[in-house]
């Protein structure tokens, strides 16, 4: 084992760790930075890929905007500095459960699909030529392209934009 | 010639003729990370006495004078008098995400240090997504604010803390979209490529007027993003005693103010890195010998005289423009400056097809 | 994980310099912690609220509106990553390119507008509304006094 399985290994226990620190965690504002955490430790787990593209965009969308979001929620929300109730005893055995039999599942697949790797060729490109190559595939008109999946994304945006005026704007009149 | 570049290639050389790969290595990362440590203690020393001089002669006063030569001591003893104080926690605080929230917009602000370029080949990491990783890391230290907004337990802290996230949030995106339009001229996000693209004059005046609107946009929109007047309402202080860092003190109000000066550095680096080509001379076209000329004056203090020029002009705001409400702040960025920065891409993007800038 | 050692040397400085970061910055607030003062007096731990005794729990409920601020900034950060996808390859692209994004600009600037329209955007009171009220107001009163026979 080199260096650089060390670090991944560090990594990996470091998302695993704080991802489950933010399901179990009683406090709301700390379940968010929790995952916060877990979400960085991903884009580090990118970045140690050499995917320097795709861990910025983890870093953009999900740390810089999806937090965000979950926290300004927590900010609307009546008594987010008292302790959650601790959840129903059926509830924790069951989500235990999933758990288990999802990484059950994971194993199965892997272990089925243990001839699937990541070979040298496949990553000896310049990440330098692999961003513009995504922005080139993603609006290109051929036949390969995904100019149309793009456009749909404009509308889902679009969607998501109308949705949220509805959710804020349903306020009692007056309501300040 | 004596210049940076030189300096550090030769201990470059050294360190690796003397020691195994490995550990020059590591020698080499140790001495730029204390370099870059050094780099900031010094600047935040060096950008609050500047605040506080700047100030002091804009109201014809004199400023700090008293300690050491024209008051150029103060700041080091007022950090000297911070790191003895008490760091007070107050009742009912979540004592964790208190004391992790300025330690997170500390280390957040020196990580997004490291692809900003100093001098002619003196980068710590020309990492290959150099601006998309300052705008992604950057984004990170408004969770630092709203951390320590509620952590504090108290009033003023989470108002100061609100507004600050929503502030940072809205003008993020009008800082990104004008990093964009200097994006589409270079078609390269490293910045070092950014810097060489702009050998034969700055993109403020090669771009036309896209470039100078983008230019102006992006002043005003880390103006916002730094919690600096006119848009300090964040920690007005007026209204909320120190907004987010109220319940701050000691080494941790210490840190939460150095990181709004090192930030304040970060961003004026990277307006002069985008628009007034970094540590690049002043070139026009092909006027070699203008050029020549230019080139005696060397890098480091070419990139040091826009930052510093730029972070004058954020501070000569703070006494011009009368503090704006928040209400006022956000229109100001959702129905001004979003729609402006997006028509100003597409018209940015019109002119490098057609090929319309130098 | 990578097994070519090449391009892990480009991220062995920055991982270093992460970790020496956060390292001193733990000493240096640890040696504060140190130097600093104790004090443990009648009101040391009180919140500061003006010098008076806190009201009311401190975390406050706020505004849907300043949820809309962090949703919409969602929605236009995904936005602005593809668009940056393209500012890099637009060269190759051309004006089919462009009009691919000018058709997806212009959707959420369309949008924008309609928000603005229908007042999503207008977070606080608006003040000029606020002033013609008043103004209505005060003619009426106006009107009424000098209807009075006296």
């Amino acid at each position: 084992m080199n260096a650089s399985a060390v670090v991944f290994y560090i990594l990996s226990a470091f998302i695993l760790a704080t991802g489950l620190l933010a399901v179990t965690s009683r406090k709301i504002f700390r379940t968010a930075i929790w995952l916060l955490f877990s979400l960085t430790g991903v884009a580090g787990l990118y970045f140690w890929l050499g995917m320097q593209f795709i861990a910025a965009v983890q870093v953009v969308v999900y740390v810089g905007g999806i937090v965000v979001l979950i926290i300004f929620s927590i900010f609307l929300t009546q008594q987010s500095g008292k302790d959650l109730p601790s959840p129903l005893r059926r509830r924790t055995v069951f989500s235990a459960l999933a758990a288990c039999i999802g990484f059950a599942l994971t194993c199965l697949l892997l272990s089925r699909y243990s001839s699937f790797r990541v070979k040298e060729s496949d990553y000896d490109f310049a990440p330098d030529m692999s961003i513009s190559a995504i922005g080139n595939q993603l609006l290109s008109t051929s036949e390969h392209g995904y100019v149309l999946p793009f456009e749909v994304i404009s509308i889902l945006l679009l969607a998501a934009m109308i949705g949220c005026i509805v959710i804020a704007m349903k306020s009692k009149p007056g309501d300040k | 010639m004596l210049s940076i570049e030189n300096i550090t290639h030769s201990i470059d050389v050294w360190l690796y003729g003397t020691f195994n790969p490995t550990a020059a290595l590591l020698l080499e990362s140790l001495i730029v990370g204390l370099c870059a440590i050094t780099l900031f203690a010094v600047l935040g020393l060096v950008l609050v006495l500047m605040e506080r001089k700047v100030s002091a002669y804009m109201q014809i006063r004199l400023g700090p004078n008293r300690v050491g030569p024209g008051g150029a001591l103060q700041t080091v003893a007022d950090t000297l008098k911070l790191a003895m104080k008490e760091g007070l926690t107050p009742d009912g605080a979540d004592k964790f995400l208190f004391n992790l929230a300025p330690f997170m917009v500390i280390v957040v602000a020196m990580l997004i240090l490291v692809p900003v370029a100093f001098a002619k080949g003196t980068q710590i990491w020309d990492i290959n997504i150099g601006v998309l990783y300052i705008s992604a890391v950057s984004s990170l230290s408004v969770i630092g604010i709203l951390m320590a907004g509620w952590a504090s337990n108290n009033k003023y802290s989470l108002l100061g803390a609100m507004r600050s996230g929503a502030q940072i949030v809205s003008y993020e995106l009008s800082a990104g979209l004008s990093i964009i339009s200097i994006v589409t001229l270079t078609g390269s996000l490293r910045i070092s490529d950014i810097i060489d693209s702009q050998q034969d004059g700055w993109w403020l005046f090669k771009g036309h007027i896209p470039a100078m609107i983008s230019f102006v946009i992006f002043i005003i929109a880390v103006t916002a993003e730094t919690n600096r007047a006119p848009f300090d309402l964040a920690e007005a202080e007026s209204e909320l005693t120190a907004g987010f860092h109220t319940e701050y003190s000691g080494m941790k109000f210490a840190l939460f103010f150095l990181a709004e000066y090192v930030n304040i550095f970060i961003v004026c680096a990277i307006a002069a890195t985008l628009f007034l080509g970094g540590w690049m001379p002043l070139h026009i076209g092909h006027w070699t010998a203008f050029n020549h000329a230019m080139d005696y004056i060397p890098s480091s203090l070419w990139f040091i005289g826009k930052t510093f020029f730029l972070i004058f002009v954020i501070m000569w705001f703070r006494w011009t423009f009368p503090r704006l409400r928040i209400d006022q702040l956000l229109s100001l960025e959702w129905k001004y400056l979003l729609p402006l920065s997006l028509f100003n891409l597409l018209l940015m993007t019109l002119i490098s097809i057609k090929g319309w800038h130098f | 994980m990578p097994s070519n050692e090449s391009h892990s040397t480009l991220l062995w400085p920055l991982l270093l310099y992460t970790i020496l970061v956060v390292i001193l910055l733990a000493a240096i607030l640890a040696l504060s912690y140190l130097l600093g003062q104790r004090h443990d007096d009648r009101a040391t731990g009180k919140p500061y609220e003006g010098g008076i005794e806190q009201t009311g729990a401190a975390r406050l409920r706020f505004s849907a509106k300043f949820y809309l601020v962090a949703m919409l900034f969602v929605i236009f950060d995904v936005e602005a990553v593809f668009i940056m996808l393209w500012a890099l390859g637009f060269y190759a692209l051309g004006w089919r390119g462009y009009l691919g994004v000018l058709v997806f600009i212009g959707q959420l600037l369309v949008v924008l507008v309609y928000e603005w329209g229908i007042g999503a955007l207008s977070i606080g009171a608006d003040a000029k509304k606020i002033l013609k009220e008043y103004k209505k107001i005060k003619l009426n009163s106006d009107e009424m006094v000098a209807k009075q026979p006296w």
